[in-house]
């Protein structure tokens, strides 16, 4: 059990109270959190916010394509430990020849296996109570990835192979687990079973004001109203990547630089959509869409049909 | 408790088992569990594992706890007014407070707040007074919701912070045994056995407006969003499926790791460490998709699905970049395929089959056409394909129960395997596929 008491969002996220809730659920059973959703819908955020919010240690292991567990959890550092156990083997020739000086092995000692440990970010999770852990993009992860995961997260326990040395942690001590994926690929169903799962919804246009406000205190109401309008008119033209919080927050942040009369002609322009649509065919869709027709009239027709 | 709960989920598609009610039961000992609305809360937690679950997860929790069923075509609205449940909650509601005459919309509202006020929200009411009755801008750093919607109020709201949870099971359970049958509409409604706010012992706090988003609208927000239904993987391909077609199409990728020496990285450690090579191993992982796609582009019959089709396929190239190859023909091959859509660059068959014998071929068309079209000549050249590739599957958009009163159809069906073009017969195409693989070897 992670600390339990519950958390709904600090002065810079805003978090929705659905999240809020699961969130508390998964830290007071104990279970790993799994957040699924749109890109860009703040998933990562989450621990990022909270663990900065509760000034708790955050531990982020960040899933690539050639992830695995040892990486998650510990590996034994072979190279040095060689290297040590040779610099024992010059040490001892050089007393025989009467050498004073000695060669260092930095205060570690081949005997003592769990120097040579590389700790992973599980593992030091693991070893500090009420961290935060941050298990980012699962999905990147190799198949057998999450599989292998299975263990570790159920059994609140690591044992290291080549030392011996067991990391364990009383369920009181849990870390609060968030795992992030973007459904790249569908994640094993015994996995999903050992984690609370919430699906981020996509804000609504009046939760979306709000987040801006979070993150901008500072911006015009007019402004952040004719994005708004703007970024959802553009997400129901039905482009191929549909743009996300994150990017509208980008686009906000080149908009806000002008003056306020400005700004709101360069909304209604479309400057610097490059921060909005990402790919070359939206790009197209949008410019056939929008231009071609009456200036104000964001889609609204292509959207009848 | 609640034993029969998991095979009710099952019957409306969620997956649920014993675990669930363990998880629960875990759940009430930490103290999750007060209200129904935390009953909906945390069971959604533990059971809906995917976005497409929710809405039945809804469904399920509705006829269960509350034996509110939703038929099909019916809103969520309908199924409350017309429920003994609903009916009851509204006499008793009545009888408290005469005075009230609202309307039938603004009362299902608040029972859906009733329904589904959660020890959260009660935290919040408590927690946040003042904060509520000053009407402070800082609600918004509560995370709430519209703030509007947050204003809705309630009568009562009841504090169970006091209650004993193992009373509050106690009276659920009777109150399901008591129920002779599932669909005879039980006669009492859970909440007045004594876990909603209204008719309990317990200390109702009056007059103070509930915090959070509101039980109703999130209901509603659920039924509202197609997002929260699994797709209808029997329909016909089109925009909205085209994912869980994909899905499904996944299967075909062969893919395998093995573990090999790596010989240049045993070498380039073992100079590194002075000379003592250690054997390093690398996972090879491979992939393969070999696919031969066969569209019948003739015709208007076809003309609705090509496009889907293509875009499918399409997808599956950009997302897996593979080897797929897209010729086209029109109603029956004879001696040539074409590999553009306009038909105007052929290909023979001889050439088309000289291609590896491990493709998948996937046809697609109607296969109804005039039987005489349909002759010697072409039935050898589909011969030719059906020997040379070993993995060959038929989609067909039109419906399947038409399939064996077109002559030319029934015919090509003893051919080919043939499945219909959705999702779940693609799932079955490549399932079969699949299989055909492992007998063989």
């Amino acid at each position: 059990m992670a600390k339990t008491n519950f958390w709904n969002g600090s002065a810079r996220y805003l978090c929705d109270p659905e999240l809020a809730q699961a969130f508390h659920m998964a830290r007071t059973l104990g279970m790993p959190l799994l957040i699924e959703g749109e890109p860009g819908t703040g998933k990562t955020e989450l621990p990022l916010q909270y663990a900065q919010d509760m000034k708790l240690d955050l531990h982020v292991y960040p899933v690539g394509s050639k992830s695995n567990v040892e990486q998650f959890v510990a590996k034994f550092d072979h190279v040095k430990y060689l290297r040590d156990s040779q610099i024992e083997v010059l040490n001892s020739q050089r007393t025989e020849k009467g050498l004073d000086s000695k060669l260092s092995t930095s205060g570690r000692s081949t005997e003592q296996l769990d120097d040579y440990i590389i700790m992973g970010s599980a593992a030091k999770a693991y070893a500090s109570p009420h961290s935060v852990l941050l298990i980012d993009e699962i999905d990147k992860a190799p198949r057998e990835f999450p599989n292998d995961l299975l263990y570790a997260l159920s059994h609140r326990k690591f044992i290291l192979p080549e030392s011996g040395k067991v990391i364990e942690i009383s369920e009181a001590d849990m870390p609060a687990i968030v795992i992030t994926s973007n459904r790249e690929q569908e994640l094993p169903t015994a996995f999903k079973g050992r984690c609370i799962y919430h699906y981020i919804q996509f804000p609504e246009p009046d939760v979306m004001s709000q987040i801006i406000h979070k993150h901008y205190p500072n911006s015009d109401d007019e402004i952040v109203k004719v994005a708004i309008d703007v970024f959802y008119h553009l997400r129901r033209l039905g482009l191929e990547r549909a743009p996300s919080t994150r990017e509208l927050l980008n686009w906000l942040k080149y908009v806000k630089t002008f003056s306020k009369k400005e700004a709101l002609e360069r909304i209604k322009n479309l400057a610097g959509i490059g921060a909005l649509i990402k790919t070359q065919s939206d790009l197209e869709k949008v410019q056939r869409l929008l231009f071609d027709k009456s200036n104000d009239d964001y889609g609204r027709r292509s959207n009848a049909n | 408790m609640f034993p029969s709960l998991p095979s009710i989920l099952r019957s409306y598609g969620v997956p649920a088992d014993v675990r669930t009610l363990l998880l629960l039961r875990r759940a009430m000992d930490k103290g999750l569990v007060k209200t129904l609305g935390d009953i909906y809360l945390v069971l959604k937690s533990i059971v809906v594992k995917d976005a497409s679950h929710r809405g039945p997860f809804t469904m399920a929790y509705y006829d269960y706890f509350l034996q509110i069923e939703i038929q099909t075509g019916e809103t969520l609205d309908e199924a409350i007014t017309r429920s003994i449940t609903f009916q009851k909650w509204k006499e008793k509601l009545l009888q408290d407070h005469p005075e009230r005459s609202d309307e039938l919309s603004s009362l299902i509202n608040q029972f859906l707040d009733e329904v589904h006020l959660t020890s959260y929200d009660i935290k919040q009411i408590v927690d946040g007074k003042e904060i509520l009755e000053k009407d402070d801008p800082d609600q918004l750093d509560e995370g709430e919701g519209n703030a509007d919607a947050t204003r809705r109020s309630l009568d009562k709201a009841a504090d169970y912070t006091g209650v004993d949870l193992e009373e509050i099971l106690r009276r659920m359970e009777r109150v399901r045994q008591q129920q002779s049958s599932r669909h005879s509409g039980g006669s009492h409604w859970l909440g007045t056995g004594g876990i909603s706010p209204y008719g309990h012992s317990g200390a109702a706090k009056g007059g103070i407006r509930l915090g959070g988003s509101g039980g109703g609208k999130m209901a509603r927000k659920v039924f509202d969003n197609p997002r929260y239904f699994p797709v209808d993987l029997d329909s016909k391909l089109k925009d909205d499926n085209i994912d869980a077609a994909l899905a499904s199409l996944k299967g075909v990728i062969e893919d395998s790791t093995e573990a090999k020496l790596d010989v240049d990285k045993t070498i380039k450690d073992g100079l590194k460490r002075g000379g003592l090579y250690l054997p390093e191993m690398k996972n090879i992982y491979t992939e393969k998709m070999q696919i031969i796609l066969l569209i019948d582009n003739g015709g208007y019959s076809m003309d609705g699905h090509i496009g889907v089709v293509t875009e499918l396929f399409k997808k599956m190239k950009t997302r897996f970049a593979h080897d797929l190859k897209v010729y086209y023909f029109h109603n029956t091959i004879y001696n040539v395929v074409y590999s553009d859509p306009r038909r105007s660059k052929p290909v023979t068959v001889k050439k088309l089959t000289d291609h590896d014998k491990n493709y998948k071929v996937f046809i697609i068309g109607d296969a109804a056409m005039a039987p005489y079209e349909l002759n010697r000549n072409s039935i050898n050249h589909w011969t030719l394909i059906k020997d040379k590739f070993r993995k060959i599957a038929w989609l067909n958009p039109d419906s399947e129960k038409y399939w064996t009163h077109t002559q030319t159809t029934a015919f090509l069906m003893q051919m080919f395997d043939m499945y219909p073009l959705s999702p779940k017969g693609i799932e079955q195409a490549v399932r079969n596929m699949n299989r055909k693989t492992n007998e063989m070897y």
